[in-house]
């Protein structure tokens, strides 16, 4: 009656087969064929998968084998650098060379006057109006064309009131209304789910900006107040600006990147 | 009581494998070709399905995961603990938590998409959400690898957990490692544990069977459990303490005291202080272990006291054995001694229970009061007091061998013997019992051993057969007579039911005779012509079934003019043609040449036509006439015919030819109606292809004239407010 571990009870009573080792063996060694085999006959979204795995399986490979390397390899040593005077013939040959460091300071001092409203995403694609807007035929024969429906996310305010709806001219569809975004903090590296608090400018045209219509490319502003976020002068930031980085209208979420 | 089985959960599939088999499904199962054409509804719909099957399918994938495992909370205490030392409760709580939030953020996912999906408006829109939809339910499965893994590690150790019923008979096995609890259970089951000579060699619960009383036990062999706090207790050890704590059991509490097993008595003693709180209420066996190599007689006193002690405080229900595993002594005391135990402890709790009022409620003993003081003794035969005072004198003076008795069986080789050994016994039993009533009939029992025994004599049943005529009873019936079987034909009434068929079949001749005799007389027919009526009569039964046949409405019916075109066969009514005609009639014996010129005269009721016929048949007869003339002229020349009579005929012969070489057809016959207004053959084969696909729908097909029109409904008719008043009338 094998309880448990029935496997090993087997090995224990009855020992492996005279061959196991040598099967493994043979088993390992023809791995590689078959995987050889297996990436060139692969093709479409099968082969686009495969090829990702394997490529990060061979880099950590590459990546472990250069740590083992490391010992054997020859690298720059800055403490043999010798105290006091060098020889001449020995002082471009070691120690650190500034160049990079110098290089970088300068990008930092370009950007920093590059201007303050440099945003991830600079060039915003215009939206007209007839992708945005759907003509919503209204009037007991229909034939009145004068109600647009807007075809895109938007973000509505918590206090808003529609009017009437005979005055009504845009409609917001409350399927297509967003509360939330999806904030990544650039420097953080980590995204946080984050109340919208309003649609700050829409590059194309103000009636967008006003309607609240979310597009790629818009700035927005979210409530970091869980954050902890502190300003400058020590008070907690509570309103960020955000530039939107996805089509919500496509995606179902609103993406953004938070600007500091 | 629920059986335990963990045996039959499905596999966890891993997050990469669930995500596979998700998608794959979707793919299969779902509609795969969409158009940008289609109208936007039926796109919207189609990748709503898309969504709402995904969802679905992982769905049911979880709460099939959720349910097969099982609520701690649920099962036996027992297997509730155990599944906390062995998987930790709280992990596997929160997997199962978490999978169950997996499932309801699928969920909402799929909803909030499904809706914006509602909203596309061109099929690269609906596809970007259903895609985005798919990689959300996607991603949020593989968040949970850590669980679905930890859940299929779970699952795996479960179903090999021993399948031990925390509610039956059961022995525990508890103490020290090394100690031999495993070596016992060897000894009292079939498990076939492991037992080596080092500590935990058993690192988890094991469980065998065996039997007493014909009853079934479950031996539960335990590790081995070191003399330490709870807290301090590892994994396997807080196995055996887990089964001690909730199994109703008989606790057998092994000691070693040849200190083998590397403990002295003194820390076993102490260990069995330190677990007591455990043994109350449980049946207890102290088993002193390994007596082959220290008897308990020469234990050191100073030992054997402390152990004695240890059992006397334990209370009075604690019973001290000694045995040996390796030369097997107080093995099945051990055993026996627990089981007692055990079984006497379930029927005191059975009988002090609550189930066993309910029971006695119910029954009602009843003492027969006397109705007066008569004393009624039971009325004892002459015969038999005396029988049972002989009985008891034979008994008295032999008893030196008592019989079994042998009722119902077949006797023996042994039977003879003993007969052989007493002899003067059973003969004078046999003796006493033929002199005592003479008039008593042997028995066949008794004849057969006077005769030679079995084998030798048997008696003639055929003795005993109960029949009309006792002279029939030794006659030999033979079991088949005339190839067949006698056993079937027997029937105790049968003299009965062949009178009666007699009776019948001489009644029904009578019958028959008188019909004849008034029938004789009109039999005037001779043989051929009897035959002939008889054929004509099977040919009418023949037509009368075929006209009769089933299913005869429901068939396409020709009209009248089309029946004669087509010839069908399986048409009875279809007009004939001559062949078919003669055919027929010929069958009946009726030359049917004169029916057929008839018919055709009143067919070409043009007397020109008509003419023109007979004109043909006559120069056929005269070109035969001349034929034979030519063959035979050289030799009679000129005769039978005049020379000018030859002449004539001759050239009247060749100007017909030469006539009907230059005519196609003759310019007076008119066409045939069917044909009229076609230009030549060519456009009537055309026609005439044309006319039998219309014709289809008459053998069954559909035809030209099938071709109908589902009413569909006009938009400008039945839109707006023109209906019901609302326009004109308001």
């Amino acid at each position: 009656m094998p309880q448990h571990e029935h496997m090993e009870r087997h090995r224990k009573l009855h020992g492996r087969r005279f061959d196991a080792e040598e099967r493994d063996r043979k088993r390992t060694a023809r791995l590689a064929h078959k995987r050889s085999e297996f990436a060139q006959k692969v093709h479409g979204l099968r082969a686009k998968l495969y090829n990702q795995r394997r490529f990060k399986e061979k880099a950590t490979m590459r990546k472990t084998i250069a740590q083992h390397n490391e010992r054997s390899n020859k690298h720059a040593n800055d403490e043999a650098v010798a105290d006091g005077a060098v020889p001449a013939y020995l002082l471009d040959r070691e120690g650190v060379s500034r160049a990079k460091v110098l290089s970088n300071t300068v990008k930092q001092k370009r950007k920093e006057k590059a201007g303050k409203w440099e945003v991830p995403i600079p060039k915003v694609k215009p939206v007209a109006d007839d992708e945005m807007f759907k003509v919503m035929r209204t009037g007991s024969k229909k034939n009145k064309a004068w109600k647009r429906v807007v075809t895109k996310c938007t973000f509505v305010g918590d206090n808003y009131t529609r009017k009437a709806p005979k005055y009504e001219r845009f409609i917001r569809p409350t399927g297509l209304r967003m509360k939330r975004a999806n904030v990544t903090h650039p420097e953080l590296k980590t995204s946080f789910q984050l109340d919208i608090l309003v649609v700050k400018k829409n590059p194309s045209s103000d009636l967008y900006t006003n309607l609240g219509v979310l597009i790629k490319g818009m700035i927005i502003e979210v409530n970091v107040s869980d954050l902890g976020l502190v300003t400058t002068s020590g008070k907690v930031a509570w309103g960020k600006m955000a530039q939107v980085t996805n089509n919500p209208e496509l995606d179902g979420c609103v993406n953004a990147v938070l600007l500091v | 009581m629920p059986v335990y089985n963990f045996k039959n959960m499905a596999p966890v599939p891993s997050a990469n494998d669930l995500v596979d088999i998700v998608l794959t499904r979707t793919q299969r199962r779902t509609p795969t070709v969409v158009h940008p054409g289609y109208k936007i509804s039926r796109i919207r719909s189609f990748y709503m399905r898309k969504i709402k099957f995904t969802q679905q399918t992982i769905s049911d994938r979880l709460t099939a995961m959720l349910t097969s495992f099982p609520r701690l909370s649920d099962i036996h205490p027992f297997y509730s603990d155990l599944c906390n030392t062995l998987y930790d409760r709280d992990h596997y709580k929160l997997a199962l938590g978490q999978i169950n939030t997996a499932k309801t953020l699928v969920d909402a996912v799929a909803r909030d998409m499904v809706r914006m999906v509602k909203y596309g408006d061109s099929l690269y829109r609906c596809k970007c959400l259903k895609r985005a939809a798919l990689g959300r339910m996607c991603t949020i499965l593989k968040r949970q690898k850590a669980s679905l893994s930890y859940l299929e590690e779970v699952r795996k150790h479960m179903s090999r957990l021993p399948a031990l019923d925390p509610n039956t008979r059961t022995l525990l096995m508890c103490g020290l490692p090394n100690v031999g609890k495993s070596s016992f259970m060897n000894k009292i089951t079939r498990a076939n544990v492991d037992v080596q000579p080092y500590a935990f060699t058993t690192k988890s619960l094991f469980v065998g069977h065996t039997d007493y009383k014909y009853l079934r036990w479950q031996v539960i062999d335990t590790p081995g459990i070191l003399d330490h706090s709870l807290e301090e207790r590892n994994t396997i050890e807080m196995q055996a303490i887990t089964a001690l704590a909730h199994l109703t059991c008989s606790v057998l509490y092994f000691m070693d005291i040849s200190e083998q097993c590397g403990y002295t008595i003194e820390s076993q003693c102490n260990l069995f202080r330190s677990i007591a709180p455990l043994f109350a209420n449980k049946q207890l066996v102290v088993v002193i272990n390994k007596i082959d190599v220290q008897p308990w007689e020469t234990l050191e006193e100073e030992k054997r006291r402390m152990i004695e002690e240890l059992v006397k405080e334990s209370g009075p229900n604690t019973t001290l054995l000694t045995m040996s595993n390796v030369s097997e002594e107080g093995v099945s005391a051990v055993k026996n001694t627990a089981c007692d135990k055990l079984l006497a402890a379930r029927v005191d709790s059975r009988v002090s229970g609550n189930k066993v009022e309910s029971v006695m409620n119910r029954l009602q003993v009843v003492f027969p009061t006397a109705r007066d003081g008569i004393v009624r003794e039971a009325c004892i035969p002459e015969s038999v007091s005396k029988e049972r005072e002989r009985m008891a004198m034979q008994s008295s003076n032999k008893s030196k061998k008592k019989k079994g008795s042998r009722i119902g069986y077949a006797p023996t080789v042994e039977d003879e013997e003993e007969e052989d050994d007493t002899p003067s016994e059973s003969e004078d039993e046999m003796m006493d019992g033929e002199a005592g009533n003479s008039g008593r009939k042997k028995t066949a029992r008794e004849l057969m051993w006077e005769n030679g025994g079995p084998g030798v004599w048997a008696p003639d049943y055929r003795e005993q057969y109960d029949l009309a005529d006792p002279e029939w009873r030794f006659d030999a019936i033979p079991q088949i007579l005339d190839g067949k079987n006698i056993a079937d034909y027997v029937d105790p009434d049968i003299e009965e039911k062949l009178r009666v068929l007699e009776e019948e079949e001489e009644q029904l001749q009578a019958e028959y005779e008188a019909a004849n005799m008034e029938k004789m007389d009109d039999d005037s027919l001779d043989e051929m012509e009897k035959v002939a009526v008889g054929e004509i009569r099977d040919r009418i039964k023949i037509i009368r079934q075929y006209k009769e046949r089933p299913g005869g409405n429901n068939r396409p019916v020709l009209p009248r003019e089309i029946r004669g075109r087509t010839k069908d066969k399986h048409d009875e009514d279809a007009k004939l043609s001559a062949d078919a005609i003669e055919k027929r009639m010929e069958k009946y014996g009726v030359d049917a040449s004169k029916m057929v010129e008839r018919g055709r005269k009143r067919e070409r009721e043009d007397p020109r036509v008509r003419r023109r016929a007979e004109r043909a048949a006559a120069a056929d007869k005269e070109m035969e006439d001349a034929a034979a003339n030519d063959s035979d002229e050289e030799m009679q020349d000129g005769r039978g015919l005049s020379k000018g009579a030859i002449k004539r005929a001759k050239k009247e012969r060749e100007q017909s030819v030469k006539r009907e070489k230059s005519l196609a057809r003759s310019h007076s016959r008119p066409r045939e109606p069917s044909q009229m207004g076609l230009k030549d053959e060519s456009m009537a084969k055309i026609a005439k292809k044309v006319e039998s696909k219309g014709q289809m729908r008459w053998h069954g097909g559909k035809g030209e004239g099938d071709h109908t029109q589902s009413v569909h409904l006009v938009k400008w008719m039945n839109t707006g407010k023109k209906r019901n008043g609302t326009h004109y009338c308001r």
